[in-house]
């Protein structure tokens, strides 16, 4: 599998410098946003895949920064995680776009594949864009 | 809610318009495939939230709100995205499952919002105040033992409950949560050393935390009311156990969190830390890691009990919790404290008491007892030599036995299940109850097994076998033969099966036993049985033959027996599931989620209520949206005959014109430009063991010819030697990727579809074929259509025939039990093309699907008459006849 790009958006440093650390360890390129602010700009500049989105963060929460990310990105693919979200988000998150739904703390192994699910379906889209100019 | 992903929108709509004009056909399947393969990951993550679900609601597992708003929420985004897929996937047919959606979703919110009022606060409950409802806030400990002083009248040490309340107090006030998360972070479950690691230093800095003044404050002013009412100060020494909830469960903490004896009023609030650090043990941690329990969802309440200075302690069972037939009060006694019983330091005396109205006292067991456990005057505990003249002398009067084996007649009684107690004797003579908790009677060895006596009076219809899960069970056999058959699995029925398989995981919750002639008692069939406790014997050969159907059976997974009708003799032994979440709030609340998401009320896709507007559940939803998945991908291979562009010819000595379409990986890298390819270039699994099948030596035509025949020439053959009606020239496509095919071929009237999808996860494998027949009237067609299902349920597949069409799928297998059926489906299509002009009597269906079973393809004319026994009477034929024309 080629690398894929990802961005990790989570205000808990401790859990997004894990899951960096390990997702490095496992050769995959990876950057981190502590808010949903920041992981817009970041979208600004650089490409990404998919982004890895926690429900629950302070300020801009999940799903604004999820409708946001869509609005500017269409083709990003978005993993939600949750903690204490509502059954709310997981409509929302659908409606917007949002690839799948973890629990978390999420086993990087799952983690993992659904990266790569979620970048499949990426690569899938970025064909018909490409077919359909 | 109808709003859908709008670029998705976009794109499906410019695709529908141009696709006739496509050049790469290739793309409108991927983008298909992509689709599908999302709504079944779906489906698989939704049907696993549902099993999860199910095994929380049995009550012996923990789980907390977070754990139902998670779960909630994620089974809610599957169901979107299995409407969602189909709804695209099939150009928008679908929408009125939205509302359907919509209309659960709110009722799921509403019962998590109903739910939200905060359980009263109180940090600590003095024991005369507790009933075994409490058991959320002080565990499942203090709960019985609460139960059994203000509901039984049973003697139990004064006390006090430190709660749950407190515990989340003493977290948050020092911020622990956030402290150990972050070290959590650092295991690596795989990595014992990193789970030591953590749990030290989790363990540290609990220990080192703050009890908060109000705490603080709330246990000293109970400690001081205790000692009051003992009259003895500040002197009052207490025991100090670990109560968490699910703590008395077999399967979950038994034995790993801590009891402290003998504390001090000094050391009361360091040791409280000491035993909330015990939640903490690398045990316990990789415990909760591997089977998901959040730390979030654990509480640990304190229970704090006058330490009894003993005279003599011991363990009592309600009933023999290894010799399952004897129905009698066991005591062990030591004298001292009782951890030199619990912990087997001493070899106990024992004694029997008859459950009879006055206690008789069948037996009294006295070993040498040479030292005991005794409260040190500073605190603690330590070891002190017995006076000779007590060493071998009985530890308790019969008076005293016969007493206790009341209290545990009394507890037996009360909670309908064998009992498991620690009992006391204090210095005043006083028999106390220090904890009482359902009896796991322990499974014999094989030996022992077979040394239980048969019950006379019932016919014997299984022996043998071995246990993966001891217990007993009584509930009408069923038998399940392939998966399908566990949808209509009834409550409380015994599952009968010629294979063990974990897929039975979905009904386990409900079983009351299950039976199989194979599967190995250190499978992964066997571990489930026993955390859900359903008693289960396999490797009981012949057992699914032996078992009638329906009939009430008794499963004695002690002994390895199945008895035909109810052993009242071991009924008793029947451990109801343990339930300590039954009743709590959070429970409550789970249960009420779970009613919008877990029954299934469409069960027959062909009955008319198989629709949008009578999916009440989350689980009907997806059983609705999946079925018609199967629907909408066969269209797939309808949509691509329009259009010829993308596809390559495979050439090969079949009678087939077949071209492929890969949708990736499916073959060996090709240039642009090749048209044609051959069965080497072929990557993808299951395509490979179709062509397998296929290409079968004994199949290459009616008559013998050389393999090396070239495909135009075979095609030709093929086309000289074809029945009327079925004219060479239609082709056949497969669809392909590395682990997915879609093959369809349409000869004359006759039209196949199989879909099959064969990769490393065996939820996400199935295979889905359908043959339809031809012309209705033709009954000698007919009778292929039912030769072929004949064969198909022979090896497993779930058939359904309907008129002149056949429907069979096979599901969740490994990629190679896939592979092998679909190698055997390849056989089948081509065999069947020889079968119509053989087909000349109702006889011969049988007797294609004997040749077939046997290996034996190639049939002719004279083979077939030949073997027929007797003409097949005129009126079954005409009554034949009449039906086809029904149904035409």
């Amino acid at each position: 599998m080629e690398t894929f790009r990802i961005l990790i958006v989570d205000d808990e440093d401790d859990f997004r410098e894990a899951i960096m650390k390990r997702l490095r360890a496992r050769k995959v390129e990876v950057a981190g946003a502590n808010s949903g602010l920041q992981a817009l700009e970041m979208l600004d500049n650089q490409d990404f895949d998919v982004v890895v989105l926690d429900v629950k963060m302070p300020g801009m929460d999940g799903i604004e920064t999820l409708r946001a990310i869509k609005q500017k990105k269409p083709l990003v693919e978005v993993i939600m995680l949750t903690g204490h979200a509502s059954v709310e988000s997981g409509i929302q998150g659908m409606q917007l776009g949002a690839f799948d739904y973890v629990m978390k703390p999420v086993a990087l192994d799952d983690l993992m594949d659904k990266l790569r699910q979620a970048y499949e379906r990426r690569m899938l889209q970025l064909e018909y864009g490409r077919q359909n100019l | 809610m109808g709003t859908i992903l709008g670029n998705l929108k976009t794109l499906w709509r410019s695709l529908m318009k141009k696709d006739a004009a496509e050049e790469d056909i290739g793309g409108v399947f991927r983008f298909k495939y992509g689709l599908f393969k999302e709504l079944l990951n779906s489906n698989t993550q939704l049907l696993d939230i549902i099993t999860d679900m199910e095994e929380k609601l049995k009550g012996h597992q923990l789980f907390g709100m977070s754990y139902i708003r998670a779960n909630a929420t994620r089974a809610v985004f599957h169901a979107f995205r299995m409407v969602k897929s189909l709804d695209v996937l099939s150009g928008h047919r679908f929408g009125q499952l939205y509302p359907v959606l919509e209309e659960i979703h709110q009722k799921i919110k509403a019962e998590l919002e109903a739910r939200r009022e905060a359980t009263a606060a109180a940090l600590v409950i003095p024991y005369t105040a507790i009933l075994k409802e409490m058991v959320d806030v002080v565990g499942g400990k203090s709960a019985h033992l609460g139960e059994a002083q203000n509901r039984l009248q049973l003697p139990v040490p004064l006390g006090f409950a430190i709660t749950t309340n407190a515990y989340d107090a003493f977290l948050a006030h020092n911020d622990l949560v956030e402290e150990i998360n972050k070290r959590k972070l650092a295991i690596d479950i795989n990595d014992v050393e990193s789970i030591r690691e953590a749990s030290e230093e989790i363990q540290a800095i609990i220990t080192a935390a703050a009890v908060p003044e109000a705490l603080a404050e709330a246990i000293l002013e109970s400690y001081h009311d205790m000692a009051r009412q003992l009259g003895c100060a500040a002197d009052l020494r207490v025991s100090l156990r670990s109560s968490a909830i699910g703590e008395d469960s077999e399967l979950s903490f038994a034995g790993q969190y801590l009891t402290v004896l003998n504390v001090t009023s000094e050391n009361l609030l360091a040791t409280y830390k000491t035993i909330i650090a015990s939640l903490y043990t690398p045990q316990a941690i990789s415990y909760r890691l591997v089977k998901g329990i959040r730390d979030e969802d654990t509480a640990m309440s304190v229970a704090c009990l006058q330490m009894v200075e003993a005279k003599a302690s011991g363990v009592m069972y309600s009933r023999h919790p290894v010799r399952i037939l004897e129905d009698n009060v066991l005591i062990n006694a030591v004298w001292g404290l009782g951890p030199y019983v619990v912990e087997g330091i001493l070899t106990p005396d024992t004694y029997i008491v008859a459950k009879d109205a006055n206690f008789t006292i069948l037996a009294t067991h006295i070993t040498p007892k040479p030292v005991q456990l005794v409260n040190k005057p500073s605190g603690g505990v330590e070891e002190r030599p017995v006076p000779i003249e007590q060493q071998e002398a009985p530890c308790l009067t019969p008076a005293q036995m016969q007493t206790l084996a009341s209290y545990a007649l009394k507890l037996e009684k009360h909670y309908g299940v064998p009992q498991d107690i620690e009992w006391a004797l204090d210095q005043d003579d006083r028999l106390l109850i220090l904890q009482a908790r359902p009896l796991r009677l322990k499974p014999p060895t094989a030996a022992d097994a077979q040394a239980i006596p048969l019950i006379p009076g019932y016919p014997l219809l299984v022996a043998g076998g071995a246990i993966a899960c001891a217990g007993v069970g009584c509930g009408p056999a069923y038998h399940v033969r392939d998966l399908a058959d566990l949808k209509d699995f009834p409550d409380g029925a015994v599952l009968v099966a010629n294979h063990s398989s974990p897929q039975f995981v979905i009904v386990m919750g409900r079983a009351a036993g299950i039976v199989a002639d194979h599967g190995s008692v250190s499978g992964h069939m066997a571990a489930l049985t026993r955390e859900f406790g359903v008693p289960t014997i396999l490797g009981a050969e012949g057992a699914s033959d032996a078992i009638p159907p329906g009939v009430e059976i008794t499963v004695d997974a002690y002994s390895g027996r199945v008895y035909q009708g109810r052993v009242r003799e071991l009924l008793d032994l029947q451990q109801p599931r343990e339930t300590h979440m039954q009743g709590t709030p959070v429970y409550q609340t789970l249960r009420a989620v779970a009613d919008h998401i877990i029954p299934l009320n469409l069960v027959d896709p062909q009955a008319p209520s198989f629709s949008p507007e009578n999916c009440r559940t989350l689980h009907d939803i997806s059983r609705f949206v999946h079925e018609q998945s199967y629907r909408v991908m066969f269209q797939v291979s309808d949509l691509i005959s329009y259009d010829k562009g993308g596809a390559v010819k495979l050439t090969a000595p079949l009678p087939l014109d077949l071209y492929i379409v890969d949708l990736g990986e499916g073959l060996q890298p090709q240039s642009k430009r090749t048209t044609i390819v051959t069965v080497d270039d072929i990557t993808s699994v299951p395509f490979q063991a179709l062509l397998r099948g296929m290409l079968h030596p004994d199949l290459q035509g009616f008559e013998p010819r050389p393999i090396h025949v070239s495909g135009l020439l075979a095609v030709m053959r093929e086309q000289m030697l074809s029945p009327v009606g079925e004219r060479f020239g239609d082709r056949s496509y497969a669809v392909i990727s590395a682990k997915y095919l879609n093959f369809s071929s349409r000869v004359g009237y006759h039209y196949s579809v199989l879909d099959a999808y064969c990769g490393q996860t065996i939820n996400n494998n199935y295979i889905t074929f359908s043959f339809k027949g031809g012309a209705a009237d033709d009954v000698r067609r007919n009778r292929r259509v039912r030769a072929i299902a004949r064969v198909l349920e022979h090896y497993d597949f779930a058939v359904a025939v309907k008129g002149d069409q056949v429907n069979a799928r096979f599901l969740k297998y490994p990629c190679p039990v896939i592979a092998e059926k679909l190698e055997m489906i390849g056989k089948l299509l081509l065999f069947t093309r020889q079968m119509d002009m053989l087909m000349n009597s109702e006889y011969s269906v049988e007797l294609v699907v004997q040749n077939f079973l046997a290996g034996n393809y190639r049939l002719d004319q004279a083979a077939m008459s030949r073997s027929e026994p007797e003409p097949v009477r005129p009126s079954d034929r005409e009554s034949l006849v009449g039906d086809e024309g029904q149904k035409n």
